[in-house]
């Protein structure tokens, strides 16, 4: 007996064991307690139905709450709860799902795009098949994408219907534009999926362009409904005295004022630029993660080369956009206390200070298992080995600045501890939890991270420009000005006040943004037409680099899920901060033990989802299932997996 | 015999130890639930004594002001200035305006005067979201001429805003 004929037969067995059971059930519930059976049929031939004792409960008790229900008056519901789970870790929990299927769908088109463009100015073929590889992920993501949307919309109405009331009446006219765009997205990316070779390079390549247009759209109109609620208003100088005054774009009773102000209010464009540098590190990530799955499936060489390249491009795209985020996260820091001295502090010496600590565990995390990757990679290539003794100098100034970043102004104590310190702040270690020490740590992370690129670029290949020991040279002097400027800012803030210090971390980003672009915009005609003394060859990479690419982006998901609690969480017990007051059971800010279960629930659930994405994605390769005839000389066909 | 770990389950592992790694840290960092600051009831027939108590009340809850802003007896490098003995030096800090004139000042229009060394950044308090009644900034005011001076401020006394 073959397995589809075993299949079958427990199939057909279920089937039969349900009706019996549902049967059986009925059997017993009909013939409880009765009448004896001579007495039931004379009252029978009379007209009338003896009821058994449960059925006239079971008719009393909907007698009871239909009348119940008449009896009630009509009153508007202001919140309702979901048993044990709770309404906000539902809505929290749809909303964290959302939004990051949301940012891998707005993001993979944007280095599809790129790829694909690259492709047909070099016009080399594999660049196109590896955007097509990509573009693979987005049919499934979007159905997922809209599937939470609409999830959190219901939840929205169900759970939050007076507040969610609020918002449509503040934003109701960017809703038909939301839809109409969301439409046009959907139009785009299935002209562009399918269409992928079926029309000309320019017309694909256009219609790639109009979804990241759309997409990017859809975006900025969903932040603003999301910025509204913790800055609902713009800072202008009204009366002409050079200090920003405060615009409401609401009344003190939550009246619409200003569409304008209410939809371009002060956190919106700081978010904007946050969510998409982030969104391209993140997708970055599970694209590369996805290749990851598929290095370790492979079977051939081929194979594994392609999604070896592929791996590697995602987690490109992924620290190009990690690089720059810090910087885009200071803004946004800076934007927000500008807004709110208020929100600033419960942000950076509140509620949520220790949560940057996990954060720099994390965003520590990405930074080595970066490193990590781009290290190993250098075994791709013949000639890696006159980099590979800088590695251990790189992993040490990352595990100095981890250890930096990750160290807490106030240590977690034992009542004994805290005496011996003679205070909750250890006596030296407390100097690396102030800002100072944190700033240049991170910004070291980054100079490290992009000289770990730089070597990896460098592997393998020699190059032939005229000047080539002058620009070299100017680079490390570019590299070391950076970095001993962060290091000399870092110090000196501890000598000078806290509105002096603040102030410190612009100059420490700038210099480190300057080194960076100068260093680029050097290292390209450096190393243009370099020769090549080793061939790379791809799907040559230990199983262990691709564990180290999946840990890469599950540590993204997971710092999407922390900042979007901290960015969400800031409000407190504000639906609109300052103006809308959140009078649920659920208005306040749980524990940090509490979100970060709350995140880590989240980020399995994606991933599990992920998992399905992958599947169905990496179907698209597989041969088509085909009939296999049986060699028993009859017509009988059996069905087989081809591939 | 070497035991091979298929890879499906690796990944289950990978994903699973990570976020249980993450969830751990989220465990072992100091927790603390922040509620909503308490109502605080004033009546009309509290005395100064009173006022005072309800204000460092407030200052530390609804107002905000010890949460992160001010300190009171602290040195070195802070933030905003410490509020040490502000009863006492409030008379003094701008020419022509009474200590009460001052602290009122300080609480209605926080910009229109920033101490010396300072940044500007503190926001209106009767404003939201901090939202104090008048009676509330009264509490307040009582409160902050108690640090080191000799607190005045009864119900009907009126603070010109």
């Amino acid at each position: 007996m073959n397995r589809n004929r075993i299949l079958f037969g427990i199939g057909v067995l279920a089937f039969v064991s349900v009706i019996v059971t549902v049967r059986l059930g009925g059997f017993l519930v009909d013939n409880e307690y009765r009448q004896p059976d001579r007495q039931v049929a004379a009252q029978e031939e009379q007209g009338e139905t003896e009821l058994t004792p449960r059925q006239q409960g079971i008719v009393d008790e909907q007698a009871a709450d239909e009348a119940e229900a008449r009896a009630r008056p009509y009153e508007e519901a202001e919140y309702r709860t979901v048993p044990f789970v709770g309404s906000r870790v539902t809505v929290w929990v749809l909303a964290q799902l959302h939004l990051l299927f949301a940012a891998f769908v707005l993001a993979v088109p944007l280095f599809a795009f790129i790829i694909e463009f690259v492709g047909y100015v070099k016009k080399e073929e594999r660049y196109n098949k590896l955007a097509y590889e990509f573009t693979k992920l987005l049919s499934v993501s979007f159905s997922m994408t809209a599937t939470f949307g609409a999830f959190l919309t219901f939840g929205l109405i169900i759970l939050y219907p007076k507040f969610t009331n609020y918002l449509m009446h503040i934003f109701s006219p960017t809703f038909l534009p939301y839809v109409l765009l969301f439409f046009l997205e959907a139009l785009f990316l299935y002209s562009y999926y399918y269409g992928w070779g079926k029309f000309g390079p320019k017309m694909h390549l256009f219609l790639g362009f109009m979804l990241n247009i759309v997409g990017t759209a859809i975006m900025f109109i969903a932040n603003a409904w999301l910025t509204f609620m913790m800055s609902p208003g713009r800072r202008d100088d009204v009366d002409g005295d050079g200090v920003p005054d405060f615009v409401s774009a609401v009344s003190e009773s939550g009246a619409l004022l200003s569409l304008r102000d209410a939809f371009f209010n002060f956190t919106w464009m700081p978010i904007n630029i946050h969510r998409i540098i982030a969104n391209v590190a993140f997708g970055g990530s599970i694209a590369a993660a996805y290749a990851a799955f598929r290095y370790l499936q492979a079977k051939t060489d081929e194979e594994k080369a392609h999604f070896d390249w592929m791996g590697y491009v995602g987690n490109f795209v992924a620290i190009i956009a990690f690089l720059p985020l810090p910087f885009a996260g200071y803004y946004l820091a800076a934007e927000i206390y500008a807004f709110s001295q208020t929100l600033g502090i419960q942000m950076m010496g509140g509620t949520f200070s220790w949560l940057f600590v996990i954060q720099a565990a994390l965003i520590g995390n990405l930074f080595l298992g970066a490193n990590y990757y781009l290290w190993l990679g250098m075994g791709r290539m013949e000639g890696g080995v006159h980099f590979q003794k800088f590695i251990k100098w790189l992993l040490i100034a990352i595990a100095l600045c981890f250890a930096v970043w990750a160290t807490p102004r106030y240590a977690i104590s034992s009542v004994s501890e805290i005496a011996a310190m003679g205070g909750s702040s250890h006596p030296q270690l407390s100097y690396l939890g102030q800002m100072s020490a944190k700033n240049t740590a991170v910004n070291i992370l980054i100079l490290s991270t992009y000289m770990s690129f730089l070597l990896y670029r460098r592997t393998g290949r020699q190059s032939v420009h005229p000047h080539r020991q002058l620009l070299t040279r100017a680079q490390a002097i570019v590299f070391s000005s950076a970095a001993a400027l962060v290091i000399f800012y870092g110090v000196y803030g501890y000598y000078v006040d806290a509105a002096i210090r603040i102030r410190f971390a612009i100059p420490q980003v700038y210099s480190v943004l300057a080194a960076l672009v100068v260093i680029t915009v050097i290292d390209l005609p450096l190393y243009r037409n370099a020769a090549q003394s080793g061939e790379t060859k791809w799907g040559r990479m230990p199983a262990v680099s691709q564990y180290a690419l999946i840990f890469i982006a599950l540590s993204f998901t997971w710092l999407m899920g922390l900042m979007g609690y901290v960015r969400s969480g800031l409000r407190q017990e504000w639906h609109v901060y300052g103006v809308i007051l959140d009078t649920s059971p659920d208005a306040y800010t749980p524990t940090l033990g509490f979100a970060t279960q709350v995140v880590s629930v989240t980020v399995l659930i994606f991933f599990g989802l992920l998992g399905v994405v992958f599947w169905l994605s990496s179907l698209g390769g597989k041969k088509d299932w085909e009939p296999k005839a049986v060699a028993d000389g009859g017509d009988r066909l059996e069905g087989g997996q081809a591939a | 015999m070497k035991l091979s770990v298929p890879m499906p389950v690796r990944l289950v592992l990978l994903v699973v130890g990570t976020t249980a790694f993450y969830m751990y840290l989220g465990q072992i960092v100091p927790q603390k639930e922040a509620h909503p600051p308490p109502p605080v009831l004033i009546s009309a027939e509290m005395t100064t004594e009173d006022l005072v108590a309800v204000g460092a009340e407030l200052a530390s809850g609804k107002g905000q002001c010890l949460v992160g802003c001010h300190t009171v007896g602290q040195s070195g490098p802070l933030r905003y200035p410490d509020l040490d003995g502000i009863g006492a030096r409030a008379a003094t800090q701008i020419e022509g305006l009474s200590g009460l004139e001052y602290l009122a000042q300080s609480l209605y229009e926080p910009a229109a005067f920033i101490v010396p060394g300072f940044a500007d950044g503190m926001q209106p308090i009767d404003q939201p979201p901090i939202s104090l009644s008048e009676d509330e900034m009264k509490a307040v005011i009582a409160w902050l001429q108690s640090l080191g001076g000799t607190p005045t401020v009864t119900l009907d006394t009126d603070l010109g805003y």
